[in-house]
Formats: C-alpha cells, structure tokens, sequence
C-alpha cells in the first residue's frame, strides 16, 4: 500500500512534472472559464480559426526572437480583421470566409517554419511541448492568464449580456462594438497560452468542451463558468499527471480525458443528458400505453 | 454639467425630422421620414415587410445613422440618451435565443445593468425594481425558471417586465403580440395603457391592423418614408391604409352579421396577414362581434381622455 502511494507521488518529484502539472491547470483553468462565452456566442468555429491563423505569428516571433506571445496576439487579430473585412465586402458566407483566412495564416506559417527549421519546431506548434516549456513561456502563458482572468472577472456580466443579447447592450448605451473585440482579444490570447500545452491541432478543445460541458449541467450562466473553469482545470490537471505513466503526449492525455467527462455527462447529465430524456419521454409515454395497448 | 442630466425628465419626446437611411449596400431604407411624438402616447407604427419599420426602430435605438436628417429624444441626440437608460426596446421571440443559461429574474436584471456600477453587482434597489417589474406583468413566481421553460405570451412578458425594470420613458416594442393568446394581450394593453397614464412614448411596430384602433391613440404610417402620423382615428383610414399597402393586403369573406344593410351589404376589409381591419361604406369600424368591440373602443378612447 504505501509502496502504492510513493508511485503515485513520484511526478511530483520531478521539476519539469510538476511545472507541466501547474502550468496545464492554469490554461485549462483560463481556457474553460473562457469556453463558456465562446459556445454560448457561437463562436467555436472562430476559436479553432484563430488557434491555427496565430501560428505565423508564432513563427516570425521565434525567429526575431520576440515574445510568441506578441506575435501570435497579432497575427490572430489580423486574421479576425481580415475575416471581418472579407465578410463586410463580398456575398461569401461567413463559414468560407473562416476557412479560407485560417488555412492561409496556417499555410503561412508552416512555409515559415520549414524555411527557419533551427528557429522552431513545428512539432512543439503542431502538438505542444509542456513538459519542454521555457520559463521564458511560462511568463508569458502566466500574464495572459491573469490579464483574462482579470477582465473576464470583472466583466463577465457585460460579456453575457452582449453574448445573449447585444441589442439589449446596446441600447443601455454599452458599446458593443468594444465587447466584440475584447472577446476576440481574449480568445485571440488564451489560444496562444493554450498551444502551449496542447498544441494548434488541439487548441480548440480546451476552447470547446469544457463549456459544453457545463452548458449540459446548469441551467444559470453563473454556474455554468464556475463548472467550465473546473473541469478545465481538473482535466488538464490530471491530463497532464497520467501523461507520466501513459508516457503519451500531454495534449492528447488532457483533450481525451475532457472528452470522457463530456461523454460522461452527455449521458448521464441530471437534466439534459440523454438518459434523462428517455426518462422524461417514457414518463410522458407510460399513461397513454398503460389504458392503450392489450 | 447641465442641469438636464441633474433632474430626470418626465415628459419625452421623440422627434424624427427628415431621416433618411442608405445602406452600404445602396439600397435606401429611409428617406426623408419625419413624425413628432409627445409624452404620453401609445403609437402604432405600420407599414408592409420592407417598408423601413425596423430601420426605422434602429435609427431610434441608435443602431443605425441616419444618412441625413436627425433623431431627437427628449431634444438629446440618441447617443447621449441611451447613457441616459431613457430608450428600451422589446424584441421580437426569434431575436433572442432562448436556450441560453439565464432565468427569468437574470434577463430582467440585465435592464437594470445601465443603472448599475462597473462591476454590474445588483444593488438593493436593483433587486426591487426587478421585484415590482416582475410582479406587475404577473411573472414573478416565474423568476427561476430558465427563460426556454416558458410560454410565447410568458416570454413576452418577461421582456417587458426588462423594459420596465430599465425605466425607459421611450418604449418600443416589435411585434408585441405574435405567438400571443388573447388574455396576455389583454394584460400587455393594460400595462401599457398605464405606462401612457405615466408619460411614457409607447412606439410600436405590428402587423395586427384589426388591434390597433382598439389600444393605440396614434398611427404612424411608413413605406419607406412617413406617409401619413397622427390621432388614430384621422390617419387610420381606408384611404391612407391602402395607399400603404398598395395591392398586398389580403382579402377576406365575413358572415351575414357583419355585413349589415346600412353598409349596403360592402364592407372594405384591410389585413396585413394577421386580424383584418373592416371598414363600412362611410369609413365606420366594422367588427365580428360588434357589441363587445365597440363598447371596448369606447373605453378606451375615455381611459385617453
């Protein structure tokens, strides 16, 4: 037995363990408080074309040797203007636009990666790298997530507004068009933190399913971004701790263990679970079969 | 500082003056539109699909600037009202999406964000004005319920109750009584009789022709510009109505009660998809079941007076 517990303690022991343990909390932690707002407004499609539209940005940052974080920040703002732009201009729906801007921003950066090969890794863009993650990064991913916790404590409640309603903002004189782009800051910034522990490919995971997630288990918003800011940080948490036995990448431990409390409460979800519809509809049904049917 | 911003204004006004609206795309919504409400009015805004209603409402609410012309509320351009919290605006069912995670009590409280401090933390009197709001469109046992839970009527409810909660004098409402049954737009009218008996500008788009005579004291009718504003009973006419709607209003058959001798056995019936509007040879209402109607117009022309 207590031979168990040592087992169970032994990626503690190691420094580059336990940084890739708190630093993964953290992401998911920020990433799930902000995948509320970003399934509720519809906006997952977004989420994941700003994942891959940062990479050029990343690239060109590892190469000059500047903050990822800058250059990914404004790469994802390009490509959020451009699709804008391209939308405002032309009959195209609003789908194609988003596909055509984040496969060239994506297209970009890996020409840019594969003519700079000692500057970075595309591997570590592609899927991640936690358990390598330079303090350098670790500032950087622990600003982003102070500066989005920050705002997104304090304004979380303009932000469902304008997420539910933005008429409704905008006629109590809120400017909606400075909500908009707060959003998409934030969603532009947590992606870059994000691909720091789960890669592009994944990005859109931490972005998505804890969000959804909770959206199955309340029926208040309130509830709903304490719920999704858990699972994120637990998921990640100890995503990131059975990568050390699973010796598998740390992305993909997280992002499958998010899916296995998704499917859980998919299934199982006290009201909206799909256990609990069949409940309600045999409820409904079982009067009408009892007199009925021989 | 002006004293305007010191001391609340009881008496609004609205005044649309030469408004016209091209859209970047070309097409001109708007032009020219010009009309001037006073405090205390319940005004029907109609008009065909295209006629430039809902432009018309988002010029008011500011969503929309007008190429040339003005929008004046209370003599205040529009931007510095809605700071004010004086304009609110009760969306139509298909606006809003009802699956979103809030309850009943939450989206009326998010009337009262303008009023509140940075942080948008419900204050005492918040709370209060949620309460009565609430409890004046009969919704407050309701109040935790999530707002998909509800029925048509009960959303519309909910929606007004915000409108009230937010304590805008100028109040526009889009289709308040689609997907409504008869008892709730009984209770809508009343309240909003008593929001004009407080000085409130009571605005409202609807295709319900047959209603409007019955709780609205003025008309205001577009195709994409004002062709006709003013007392119902002078501008609510067959004449203006079908210069309105052109060839698209729909025609109907009525039973022998309505079309009565005196008549000479012609009714002229005016419908915009919903409730037909019946006109007799002279212009005189006509109705279905005539007694209940009339004596209903009646009260509420004196509750005006």
């Amino acid at each position: 037995m207590n031979e168990f517990f040592h087992e169970l303690l032994i990626p503690f022991r190691y420094d580059y363990m336990l940084r890739a343990i708190w630093v993964s909390a953290m992401i998911g932690g920020v990433c799930g408080f902000l995948s509320s707002f970003v399934t509720l407004k519809g906006w997952s499609l977004m989420g994941d074309a700003l994942s891959h539209a940062v990479v050029p940005g990343v690239a060109i940052a590892y190469i000059l040797g500047l903050p990822f974080a800058l250059g990914a920040f404004i790469a994802g703002l390009m490509a959020a203007g451009t699709m804008a732009f391209i939308k405002a201009q032309s009959r195209i729906r609003e789908d194609a636009t988003i596909g055509i801007v984040f496969t060239s921003f994506f297209a970009l950066g890996l020409v840019l990666i594969t003519l700079f090969p000692a500057r970075v890794d595309l591997k570590v863009i592609l899927y991640g790298n936690i358990l390598g993650i330079a303090g350098s990064d670790i500032i950087q991913v622990v600003a982003i997530s102070a500066v989005t916790l920050l705002v997104l404590g304090l304004k979380w409640r303009d932000l469902m507004l304008f997420c539910f309603d933005p008429n409704q903002a905008k006629t109590l004189g809120l400017r909606a068009g400075i909500l908009h782009f707060t959003l998409l800051a934030l969603l532009s910034a947590t992606a870059v933190a994000a691909l720091q522990a789960v890669g592009a490919i994944l990005v859109i995971a931490m972005l998505v399913t804890p969000g959804a997630t909770a959206y199955l288990l309340t029926d208040r918003f309130g509830q709903m971004l304490w719920l999704s800011s858990l699972i994120g940080v637990t998921t990640s948490l100890a995503g990131a701790y059975a990568s050390y036995y699973l010796n598998g990448a740390t992305g993909g431990c997280i992002v499958t263990l998010q899916t296995l409390v998704f499917l859980a409460v998919f299934i199982f979800s006290p009201k909206q679970g799909i256990l609990a519809a069949r409940r309600a509809i045999k409820a409904v049904a079982k009067p009408s079969t009892s007199g009925g049917l021989p | 500082m002006s004293f305007t911003t010191a001391s609340p204004i009881q008496a609004p006004t609205l005044d649309v003056e030469n408004v016209s609206v091209i859209y970047p795309n070309g097409h001109q919504a708007l032009s020219q539109a010009t009309f001037h409400l006073g405090s205390g009015t319940i005004c029907a805004l109609v008009g065909v699909n295209g006629s430039g209603k809902s432009t018309l409402f988002k010029s008011i609410m500011g969503f929309v600037s007008p190429t040339s012309g003005s929008v004046r509320i209370c003599g205040l351009p529009v931007r510095e009202v809605l700071k004010k919290n004086l304009v609110a605006y009760v969306p139509q069912a298909e606006e809003v999406d009802w699956q979103f995670p809030v309850s009943v009590r939450d989206v009326v409280m998010m009337g009262r964000y303008g009023a509140m401090n940075f942080l948008r933390i419900p204050r005492a009197i918040d709370k209060q004005m949620v309460e009565e709001s609430l409890g004046r469109v009969s919704m407050w046992e309701f109040r935790d319920r999530q707002i998909g839970e509800l029925s048509g009527g009960q959303k519309k409810r909910v929606f007004l109750a915000r409108a009230l909660a937010q304590g805008g004098l100028v109040i526009l409402l889009d289709e308040p009584f689609t997907g409504v049954d008869v008892k709730t737009e009984e209770a809508i009218i009343t309240l909003l009789h008593e929001l004009r008996a407080a000085g409130s500008i009571i605005f409202v788009s609807t295709h319900n022709l047959g209603s409007v005579p019955e709780f609205c004291d003025q008309v205001v009718l577009i195709n994409r510009t004002v062709l006709a504003y003013g007392p119902t009973a002078e501008v609510f006419t067959a004449q203006n109505l079908t210069k309105a709607f052109g060839g698209v209003l729909r025609e109907f058959q009525f039973e022998h009660s309505t079309i009565q001798d005196h008549d000479g056995l012609a009714v002229r019936v005016l419908s915009d998809d919903e409730r037909p509007l019946v006109f007799g040879k002279d212009g005189h209402l006509e109705y279905k079941d005539r007694e209940q109607h009339e004596e209903l117009v009646k009260k509420r022309s004196e509750e005006h007076e």
